[in-house]
């Protein structure tokens, strides 16, 4: 018996609804990525807020730091204790004004005003409120005079 | 001229898939593990200018500060919300109540009085952050029907010192 003609062996697939698919993909992907560069921590989880809006002009230098607890993988606080991830560090809140004092001066050394840059504060939502306010004053104290809350923008 | 084989198969040029299809999939690899999915995040602003105490009563005040208490429970959350001397009390809707007080007090949106006056926020010291973002967002404004612009109430906050936790769970 035989079926097949001299025609090559090889089956032929048609590739063109696959790479239509794949190519779907990729634009997918390519348009939901952002490769801006965010200094969030992944520790801190912010509160929500339906007025929250991304700015409009954004800043060119601006000091953010991610206030938040040692989480475990459950997302659970594992210390009680409210830290700034800053750089890598774990530091104290109440012990961050060396550090507000270097970035001043950092600042200061590219001819720029402290008052003139945001603070941005990304706080978790369980952070003790006085805390913050000690945290802003310490910041001020080191020239700091403008200040943002992060908050995530999901409506109720 | 002869340029083509007799035969059938080559009427259609071919091409090469294979190598496309490679550096495709590599790309499609690559945007899929970069992808980070991140809510959009926005911010409050908050002006908080250094002031002496002594310096800030000199200036004339025409409309005094609207003070908005946030009263803690000892564990953090929230107990009660003060507007001056009211009580607005605890539960889902205080925030919403809150706004509402706002907006009563400056009468309508946009009015031009709300460049003059300022929201103080009195907090207990350990009250949840969450709650004085809260507070911040109720005195701000609200968003219009649409959902998707913000309706200015007032502009400026400020905060009071925070109240020792201790005595304030009272």
């Amino acid at each position: 018996m035989r079926i097949k003609s001299n025609k090559p062996a090889v089956a032929e697939i048609d590739m063109t609804p696959m790479i239509d698919i794949v190519f779907q993909l990729i634009a997918f992907f390519m348009v939901i990525t952002n490769f801006e560069q965010i200094q969030a921590d992944e520790r801190v989880k912010l509160p929500s807020d339906s007025l929250a809006k991304p700015p409009e002009v954004k800043a060119a230098d601006e000091l953010v730091l991610n206030i938040g607890f040692e989480r475990n993988d459950k997302g659970e606080i594992t210390d009680p204790e409210a830290y700034i991830f800053y750089n890598g560090e774990k530091i104290p809140v109440l012990q961050f004004g060396p550090k507000f004092e270097q970035e001043a001066r950092i600042y200061k050394q590219k001819n720029q005003d402290p008052k003139e840059v945001p603070v941005i504060l990304r706080t978790d939502a369980l952070v003790k409120t006085g805390l913050v306010q000690d945290l802003i004053k310490i910041a001020q104290e080191n020239g700091f005079t403008k200040f943002a809350f992060k908050a995530t923008q999901k409506t109720q | 001229m002869k340029l083509r084989s007799s035969g059938r198969e080559a009427e259609k040029i071919e091409p090469q898939m294979a190598p496309m299809i490679d550096v495709v999939f590599q790309l499609l690899i690559f945007f899929m593990l970069t992808l980070n999915i991140v809510e959009p995040e926005g911010d409050f602003n908050v002006n908080m200018p250094i002031t002496d105490s002594a310096d800030a009563s000199d200036e004339p005040q025409i409309f005094p500060d609207i003070k908005v208490r946030l009263v803690a429970n000892e564990d953090g959350s929230l107990n009660t919300i003060r507007l001056g001397q009211r009580n607005l009390g605890n539960g889902p809707n205080v925030f919403a109540g809150l706004n509402n007080e706002i907006l009563k007090i400056i009468g309508k949106p946009g009015n031009p009085i709300t460049k003059d006056m300022e929201v103080e926020i009195e907090s207990d010291y350990n009250l949840h952050y969450e709650y004085t973002l809260k507070a911040v967002s109720a005195c701000t404004g609200r968003l219009d029907s649409s959902g998707k612009h913000i309706i200015r109430y007032i502009e400026k906050i400020k905060f009071a010192p925070p109240v020792d936790g201790n005595s304030a769970g009272s």
